[in-house]
């Protein structure tokens, strides 16, 4: 008798697909790319022409972070001024947003200390951030230095990546750590989720949370939505 | 937009709602829109209750502002929900779904909107009901105490007064808000949208009689409306994880060859009947004679143990003298895990695993079926343990069956009873158990207990003696019954190379020589079932001598399906992505013709009408324009849009009217600059989008809507006014009393008023039924316009337009004639002239000035009234309502009121000023 031990983890191919749904936030000046942004990483497509975002537009995108499913709702705003007392409103439903600007545009640059501060006042506390200076590709336009996006980052405490939805660069980079980050500040829930093993009580019980409104009332479990 | 969001916005910790989907409530000719939500409570120790809770909402709901509970139907075992086809009429593909809900209280029809929603929800119900197994308790619904209130029937309607139960339904006050932007002179007379006037019907008694039908036949109809395959795609987009999962899953089987290879693992598989011994040798020459170690041991014990405690109480200290021996006896070379031990009595089956092996083995099950006395108890029967090996699921079976040479159909019987008793949960308690034939590979073993028939015991071993097992294979029963196809179906053996193992004098190779003296027979065996299976070796082990039986094993190689993780994770991958493709695609999306709507110069009272076209893409679904936050309506006071709802099919178009028209209400606030013709619509996609369109334009201020004290300091025709002096002269407030304005001389009274008196007094004075004919649209238009732009010398309209235009100029003005802060004390001392000319002398001077004005004109008109017919009755009750406004609302005034008012004016007609 060589020892009798019970077996070990559940053989890998039947596992559970999906553990975790939550939403992010593309925000930042009309024409800054947030639109392509979200195609490319969603559809891997890239189109040059800019048709304004007048509303707000989502797509889902199934990743897998630190073996973890996790599918993200991506939110597309409308970056006009005129509209930004609505979309702000969409703010408080995000678990994380991406402040976009131009690497070609100053002004657009200039704006990210405005959207931030939007930010705090409508998004959830504890909402992740990222910075994204976006049209790398377009060096010879280049108005924004690189260090200077760093340096706004890190003021802000945020990660910064420059991307490039035209060449593909850093698109997917960007969406999973922010994606990460995300995981990270809800690591509680996402320990308790785990603890309770593959079954299905503890989908659900996410998902409710998901579902779940804004409100006092729900303040002890706080923005999964 | 999932309304389901709306109702749990509602609720209490610990309750969800699942599924929402809006119907409409039929009772008799009645028809009142409902929000209907699944909603799920989970009890403390794991399982759920479900109830439905009804709400009266306004417009789509969006927040739990939106929604009042109306009433609660639990989910209880009586409670049925069934599609009905509507009274004698054909079903009509695509048409709205007609359901029936039952409990034991109460009946209920509704009709849900096509589509998959209503699937969804039907579905969801479904799987909500209680179901009818007897050894789950009965729901009791407790958690629906706290909206029961004082009412003893929780199924009941519940009254009005129980909804607005402190902190949970904070919105039920406002309900009923937001309705028709238009007053009454709306120009087209269109109606309000039918359900926003649904909120003020009371609810009348919604029970019913029963219906008579049978439970099962009910729930049957309900259970069948699954979902269908063309449907998947819209469940997919409803972010269902469970779903979701399920259809990952399916595809991952559908495409298991794309990422599996067969992999051969060697089985070990024995069978021995131990008489109830303890062990008292090593099992090693029958677990451990082959060369290679095995991967995976399927050993089973029949007799383990004969005694009554074994029997009756289940329990042998032999279970464990067993297990050590086997755990002892495995072959050396390898270290094994055990996986599994099930024991029904005397039959015992043990799986162990290379170690190496445990991390590839899940979803272990192991169930008993006894066979013995009365059919049911375990002296005979069969135990069995199912698994998944890598990929391949495998089902291990080891059964002691009937006994006694006559017994064969018995044995067929109880392999029959088996087969169709023994049953596995699966990890998805949703899904149905598992039967043992629905395995990859089954591996069947024990004693079977089959003889040998027709030959008499001398002649068997003579053909034994002699090796001629083929012969005697022939008149072996197993290999009959299973040629008669009446047991073992599918199944194959391999050749019996080995003398019967039964029945020897235990502790010897000799027959046994007892009074019953037994025929030999192969009573132990091993058969298997499944592809990839081949049979290495098939023997029995003589040199074991505990039992009357010999040991029987079998080694296989069987290919099992082994997972590369690469190429897993690339299908898996290939999988999600489509999925997610799949799911964007169905996004409702559309387009729209135009999205920026500029009116220019909009007047008063004009209707302005631009129109734009939706065209949906391929997935249908719900328009609506929905509110912006902290906003009452989808757009300002002065727009509509018309529809402002809507469903759309795949690629069809619907044109939308907005509507801009200003009126009384609104016009003053255009006038003073506070408000503009600027507005954002959000038309929003139910499950969708979001587009924004932008309104703009300009006002052209008017004097209708303007305040009386604003007009007397407007000198100049109002459009000759920069905007400025208009919006100062708009915003400041009425004086009382006279006063020393700093601000250039006023008139007396607004100029536009004389304008209008002045041309009836010189051209109506005789005019008959005066203030009792309809203008003409157009010609008010006119009127406006002269007043407006001070052309008053182009004006030309009839004498009963010109009146028209004084009624709504005076209904128009934002303060009345008689101010509001006046209004109670004119009432009061109506009928006391004295008292009421006091009243009126209180009035801030311009407006005194306007009572006066009129009040004369009045009365000249009824020195003419031979000729105009008009008496103090007819004008008191035309000017009585529009001089004398009820401060609190100045729509509707009550008889009484209003009598007072035509008395009050009716003073100042018949005496002298």
């Amino acid at each position: 008798m060589q020892g009798a031990t019970p077996p070990a983890a559940p053989a890998p191919a039947m596992a559970k697909q999906y553990d975790v749904l939550f939403r992010l936030l593309l925000i930042g000046d009309s024409g800054v790319g947030k639109t392509c942004l979200l195609c490319r990483f969603t559809d891997n497509e890239f189109h040059s022409s800019h048709i304004s975002t007048i509303g707000v537009d989502f797509k889902m995108k199934t990743i897998e972070v630190d073996g973890i499913k996790v599918r993200i709702q991506i939110w597309d705003t409308a970056g006009q001024e005129r509209y930004q007392t609505i979309t702000k409103q969409y703010y408080r439903r995000a678990q994380g947003i991406f402040l976009v600007y131009d690497i070609s545009s100053e002004r657009s640059y200039q704006h990210i200390m405005k959207w931030v501060s939007d930010v705090d006042e409508y998004a959830p506390e504890g909402v992740q951030k990222i910075l994204i200076g976006n049209k790398a590709d377009e060096e010879q336009k280049r108005q924004v230095g690189r260090e200077q996006g760093q340096q706004l980052a890190k003021e802000y405490g945020m990660d910064f990546y420059e991307t490039s939805a035209c060449t593909n660069l850093n698109i997917k980079e960007s969406f999973t750590r922010l994606t990460e980050l995300v995981l990270q500040a809800h690591r509680k829930e996402l320990e308790g989720l785990r603890t309770r093993a593959s079954n299905e009580l503890a989908l659900a019980e996410l998902e409710e949370e998901e579902g779940k409104p804004e409100g006092p009332a729900n303040s002890s479990k706080t923005c999964w939505c | 937009m999932d309304q389901s969001v709306a109702i749990q916005e509602t609720l209490a910790e610990g309750e969800y709602c699942v599924i929402a989907v809006q119907g409409v409530l039929c009772e008799g000719d009645s028809r009142q829109s409902r929000l209907l939500g699944l909603v799920r409570y989970r009890l403390e120790h794991g399982s759920q209750e479900h109830a439905l809770f009804l709400y009266t909402h306004r417009r789509m709901a969006i927040t739990g502002d939106d929604v009042s509970l109306d009433q609660i139907v639990p989910v209880s075992r009586d409670f049925t929900l069934e599609e009905v086809s509507p009274d004698g009429e054909l079903y009509i593909l695509g048409s709205d779904v007609t359901i029936q809900l039952d409990t034991a209280e109460l009946s209920l029809v509704f009709q849900l909107p096509f589509g998959s929603q209503t699937r969804m929800f039907l579905h969801e119900v479904a799987r909500a009901c209680p179901g009818f197994d007897p050894t789950t308790r009965d729901p009791e619904f407790l958690w629906l105490s706290r909206y029961r209130c004082a009412e003893p029937e929780l199924e009941l309607p519940t009254p009005r007064g129980c909804n607005s139960a402190p902190g949970t339904w904070p919105g039920y006050a406002t309900i009923g808000g937001g309705g028709s932007n238009f007053d009454g002179l709306r120009p087209n007379g269109k109606g309000l949208p039918v359900d926003q006037s649904s909120r003020g019907q009371d609810k009348p008694e919604s029970l019913q009689p029963r219906q008579n039908k049978s439970k099962s036949e009910i729930t049957g109809m309900v259970r069948s409306s699954t979902i269908t395959v063309s449907d998947k795609a819209h469940i997919l987009s409803m972010q269902k994880f469970g779903l979701r999962d399920t259809i990952v899953k399916s595809h991952l089987v559908q495409k298991e060859e794309d990422y599996t290879y067969i992999q051969n693992f060697r089985f070990f598989v024995g069978t021995y009947n131990v008489n109830g011994q303890s062990p008292k040798e090593c099992l090693r020459p029958w677990l451990s004679d082959g060369v290679q170690a095995p991967d995976v041991y399927c050993v089973g014990f029949q007799e383990l143990d004969l005694s009554k405690e074994a029997f009756f109480f289940h329990d042998t200290p032999k279970e464990e003298e067993w297990f050590k021996a086997v755990s002892e006896g495995l072959h050396p070379d390898a270290k094994y895990a055990k996986v599994k031990l099930i024991r029904l009595v005397g039959i015992m089956l043990l799986l162990y695993v290379k170690q190496e092996h445990a991390a590839y083995v899940s979803e272990v099950e192991a169930e008993t079926v006894g066979t013995g006395i009365m059919g049911r108890m375990g002296n005979k029967g069969g135990v069995a343990i199912r698994f998944q090996f890598h990929n391949t699921s495998i089902c291990v079976v080891n059964s002691h069956l009937a006994a006694h040479i006559e017994e064969y159909e018995r044995r067929n019987q109880d392999y029959k009873d088996i087969c169709s008793r023994m049953q596995f949960c699966q990890l998805d308690p949703s899904r149905p158990p598992l039967t043992i034939s629905k395995h990859d590979v089954i591996l069947w073993l024990g004693d079977l207990n089959y003889r040998i028939e027709e030959l008499d015991v001398e002649k068997v071993k003579k053909l034994i003696e002699e090796k001629d097992f083929q012969t005697l294979y022939a008149y072996d029963q197993l290999k009959i019954q299973v040629a008669a196809k009446t047991v073992f179906e599918g199944f194959t053996e391999g050749e019996l190379t080995f003398q019967p193992t039964y029945k020897y004098d235990t502790g010897s190779d000799d027959w046994d020589t007892s009074e019953k003296c037994r025929a030999p027979a192969w009573c132990d065996r091993i058969l298997w079932k499944g592809k990839n299976i081949t049979q290495l070796s098939y023997q029995s082990h003589m040199a074991l001598k505990t039992s009357d039986h010999k040991p029987v094993s079998s080694v296989f190689n069987i290919g099992v399906r082994v997972v590369n993780d690469e190429l897993y994770r690339k299908t898996l991958e290939e999988i999600v992505r489509s999925l997610d493709k799949m799911e964007n695609a169905n996004i409702p999306s559309v387009s729209l013709s135009k999205r920026e709507f500029c009116f220019q110069n909009v007047k008063y009272m004009q209707l302005k009408v631009e129109s734009f076209t939706i065209h949906n893409g391929q997935v249908p679904c719900h328009f609506e324009f929905i509110n912006k936050p902290d906003e009452e309506s989808y757009c300002k006071q002065w727009l509509n849009a018309n529809p402002s709802r809507g469903f759309l099919l795949p690629d069809s178009d619907i044109e939308i009217e907005l509507e801009l028209f200003v009126n009384k209400t609104t016009a003053t606030k255009l006038n003073s600059g506070e408000d503009k013709i600027e507005d954002i619509l959000v038309l929003h996609l139910d499950r969708g989008k979001d587009y924004f369109l932008s309104v703009s334009g300009n006002y052209l201020p008017s004097c209708f809507g303007s305040p009386i004290h604003t007009l007397c300091y407007m000198r100049e025709p109002i459009l000759d006014l920069p905007l400025e002096t208009i919006s100062e002269l708009t915003l400041m407030p009425i004086r009382t009393g006279d006063d020393g304005s700093q601000l250039e001389s006023p008139m007396e009274i607004p100029k536009e008023l004389w304008m209008m008196v002045d041309y009836l007094y010189r051209n109506a004075i005789q005019q008959e039924d005066l203030f009792q004919q309809p203008g003409l649209r157009s010609e008010f238009e006119h009127v406006r316009d002269c007043l407006d732009t001070g052309m008053i010398d182009n004006l030309s309209a009839s004498n009963h337009s010109v009146a028209e235009a004084l009624l709504l100029f005076l209904e128009s003005l934002p303060e009345p004639v008689i101010c509001y802060s006046a209004y109670h004390n004119c009432l009061e001392c109506s009928g006391n002239y004295t008292a009421s000319k006091q009243v009126i002398s209180t009035l801030p001077t311009f407006y005194r000035n306007v009572f006066h004005y009129l009040m004369a004109f009045l009365q000249e008109l009824l020195k003419n009234s031979a000729k105009n017919h008009l008496d103090e009755n007819i004008l008191a009750s035309i000017f009585g309502s529009l001089l004398l406004r009820n401060p609190a609302g100045h729509q509707k005034l009550d008889m009484t009121e209003k009598k007072k008012a035509q008395e009050f004016i009716h003073q100042f007609l018949c005496n002298p000023l």
